[in-house]
């Protein structure tokens, strides 16, 4: 039979705050952060994220943010685009629902990461995944964790992701 | 005997597993896996050479469905029937993934990679086409490849990520550029169809029926066509309409603050009445004797607005508040005296009463003008509906301004030299300073909720309590940034290595502002901060454990005021005296251990006595 065909998935790595963390991190948090890291996956031509609106899907470096700071090869894939898109409806009902983001423990990363780990069985690099835990190990991050906790992140540009059947 | 084993249900393996290793020889151990769908996840003990098609069985039993939805995923490779587990490398302790695909899709997916290979311009678009096909049949036209083509435009807020491809504006912009589907466009008769039959169109028509009006004159068609075609003329009406929102909304109207039901979004169709108003007028002049667009002025419009009797009060006071296009306005008024908000402006309230308003007045006219003045005079309906989803796109929106910024300052961080780079960061941070509620945002890429207020005005004062913006300006010099750095890092090792020692660094600190200079400064001698030896002790190093930050614990100890105030020679004059009577000379030593017992000149001797070595 014929060898199954292999999608190749990349981390899109994007920096919030634009090189500004770089710059302040040390004066405000005591210690270097690289940046404020927003992350998506980049598989069958599409760039798929997880915000405050939900999972959502755009052409790749097609968010307002444009083109990413940096791509990471994640691996490749066997699995299709119709196998993918279920796997997403269902985290999308389940751990990735809307309402379910939270900045500091289910967030961008977190999505991706799960995703990543689905598709290739890999995770995602851990200097993206050990932010929140950079953050709030400071005192400063302590102390504005009230008012960071509630602070959605969505960027523009892409629409939600449906059911394979054209029905939301 | 293996097979038997292998047969068993998991439940079974997991009771046996502990005898089972002593029996068997080669194969046949039992291992963990860790099967993960759908956001949880559940251990499964199963033997080593267990098929994949076994292990489906298995798992069609647990989770109750059948065995052709499952789809098991090991490392971004699909797990086959025939395989085993063992083949695929799937050790103790490993992760599968499942995904339990719905009875619906497996149906339709079949159905759409039919389809697929007769649609090539738009290959993405597979799943819509069900749709749509069977939508657009009455139109009786056989282009059915363009048809589809140019539907996805409609659908395009509808329909998942595969069609984004089709859908972006340049992708609009491609397709609107190709003849044929102009030509299908100038149809009047199609697009009116292709309008009308679409749902979300129908869900319009139902919530106004007026909206039905509009589409039935074909001239207002044509009108709002050709201001699709036309950016530059969305463009200035949409200057004119909104002078003072221009820096929040970009001009692009293609772009994100698209509620995309309507062909070119919302605001387009918006604008084109506005427009189509004046088309109409001007095809319409003999009625009213003349082009009344001379008659622009506001001040006349709003003489006519007084005059005229019928119009009720409340619009009025409300028209004088409107910003936008007097154009629009002066139809009204000067066809006898009927007042109107017809101009397709940002406010819901009051265009809701107009309609009803130029129903009673027209309906005095004679018959032949009410006909061309029914369809603007309904037009403010549309608007409206539009306008209500308004406050959804306010996020859009606020986002949107962000996103310009957003893009200001991304451009500004561009060019790679470092020169420029601290030029540009300097004047970045001068647009942080001039306006802190941009900082805020600027942070992280927000569209913050009700919080978001609260935030924002405790930003400015926080920055103007930290003299934050010494501080960034200074920091606008990368070489300041990176000896700050240092500092930082030098204050650190000292508070884990001696952090009695803190104090003493605070004289270098004076510039930075960080810390309040005292009134008097003996920078030479002391330093400032006496008592603080002493409370600095106990809270020194609690200080520097708790805070990651050298200056922070500076901070936190400089933050009591009380102690800045006298340098210590002042304080301890009298001590010093009576130390230097009793025959200690050593003026800087006696002061040190003044500060160190906190003016207690008995334990200030005893510690000068054992400094001596007596």
């Amino acid at each position: 039979m014929e060898p199954p065909n292999l999608y190749p998935v990349k981390l899109y790595v994007y920096d919030l705050s634009k090189g500004l963390a770089r710059r302040l991190s040390p004066i405000m948090l005591g210690k270097q952060l690289e940046g404020i890291w927003h992350t998506s996956i980049v598989v069958h031509k599409d760039e798929f994220y997880f915000g405050s609106g939900g999972i959502s899907s755009c052409p790749p470096g097609g968010t307002l943010l444009g083109p990413p700071d940096s791509v990471v090869d994640v691996g490749s894939t066997e699995v299709t685009e119709e196998l993918f898109q279920e796997y997403l409806s269902s985290l999308g009902e389940s751990l990735f629902r809307r309402e379910a983001y939270n900045i500091f423990e289910n967030n961008c990363n977190t999505f991706t990461n799960e995703v990543a780990q689905f598709l290739t069985g890999r995770k995602i690099p851990s200097y993206i995944t050990d932010l929140p835990s950079e953050i709030l190990s400071t005192p400063f991050g302590q102390a504005l964790r009230p008012f960071l906790d509630p602070i959605q992140i969505q960027p523009h540009g892409g629409s939600p992701i449906g059911r394979p059947n054209g029905q939301s | 005997m293996a097979e038997d084993e292998e047969g068993l249900t998991w439940t079974e393996l997991s009771g046996h597993s502990s005898g089972m290793p002593a029996d068997k020889n080669i194969s046949s151990s039992v291992t963990r896996v860790i099967v993960k769908t759908a956001g949880k996840q559940e251990d499964f003990m199963i033997a080593d050479d267990t098929s994949v098609r076994q292990f489906k069985e298995k798992l069609s039993t647990h989770f109750k469905c059948q065995m052709d939805q499952l789809v098991l995923v090991f490392m971004g490779r699909l797990l086959k029937d025939h395989d085993t587990l063992s083949q695929r490398g799937i050790l103790d302790g490993h992760t599968i993934h499942l995904v339990i695909k719905s009875k619906r899709s497996s149906r339709s997916l079949a159905h759409s990679s039919r389809n697929l290979s007769t649609k090539e311009p738009c290959h993405q678009v597979r799943n819509t086409e069900g749709n749509t096909n069977g939508v657009y049949q009455p139109a009786g036209v056989s282009h059915t490849p363009l048809e589809s083509a140019l539907l996805v435009e409609p659908d395009a807020p509808k329909v998942h990520s595969q069609d984004l491809e089709v859908s972006g504006p340049e992708y609009i912009a491609q397709m609107l550029q190709n003849p044929s589907i102009q030509q299908l466009l100038s149809n009047t008769d199609l697009v009116r169809q292709f309008i009308s039959e679409h749902p979300d169109m129908q869900q319009l028509m139902q919530q106004s029926p007026e909206v039905s009006y509009i589409l039935d004159n074909s001239d207002i068609l044509w009108q709002t066509l050709e201001l699709a075609r036309n950016l530059a003329m969305i463009q200035e009406i949409m200057q004119i309409q909104q002078p003072e929102q221009i820096l929040e909304h970009p001009l692009n109207p293609q772009s994100h603050l698209g509620l995309e039901t309507l062909p070119g979004g919302d605001n387009a169709l918006g604008q084109s009445y506005v427009d189509c108003n004046d088309q109409m007028l001007n095809s319409s002049q003999d009625l009213f004797g003349g082009n009344p667009f001379p008659a622009l002025l506001e001040g006349q419009v709003l003489q006519q607005l007084q005059s005229s009797p019928p119009s009720p009060p409340p619009p009025q006071e409300r028209q004088d508040q409107l910003p936008q296009l007097p154009t629009t306005r002066v139809i009204y008024t000067s066809s006898h005296g009927l007042s109107s908000i017809t101009s397709a402006s940002v406010t819901p309230n009051k265009v809701n009463h107009t309609p009803s308003t130029h129903t009673t007045t027209i309906s005095t006219k004679g018959p032949s003008p009410t006909c061309p003045i029914q369809q603007p005079a309904r037009v403010p309906a549309l608007p409206s509906i539009e306008l209500t989803q308004q406050p959804q796109t306010e996020d859009i929106d606020a986002t949107i301004s962000l996103d310009s910024s957003d893009q200001k300052l991304e451009d500004d961080l561009q060019p790679s030299d470092e020169q420029t780079k601290s030029q540009i960061t300097g004047s970045m941070m001068q647009l942080l300073l001039n306006n802190p509620y941009l900082a805020a945002q600027m942070m992280l890429f927000i569209s913050m909720p009700q919080l978001s207020e609260q935030y924002r005005q405790q930003l400015p004062t926080f920055l103007q309590q930290t003299q934050l913006s010494d501080m960034l300006i200074a920091l606008a010099n990368p070489k300041a940034s990176q000896a700050i750095l240092q500092i930082e890092q030098g204050l650190q090792l000292l508070a884990t290595e001696a952090p009695v020692l803190l104090p003493w660094v605070a004289p270098y600190l004076w510039g930075l502002g960080w810390l309040p200079a005292p009134s008097c400064s003996h920078p030479d001698t002391v330093p400032w901060a006496w008592d603080v030896p002493d409370i600095a002790e106990p809270k020194g190093p609690e200080c520097c454990h708790k805070s990651g930050t050298g200056l922070q614990s500076l901070q936190s100890l400089a933050g009591d005021p009380s102690h800045l105030l006298q340098a210590p020679e002042i304080r301890f004059s009298q001590q010093m005296e009576s130390l230097q009577a009793m025959g200690f000379g050593n003026h800087h030593a006696n002061l040190q251990a003044l500060i160190a017992t906190e003016g207690d000149t008995s334990a200030a001797i005893r510690k000068l006595k054992r400094s001596h070595g007596f």
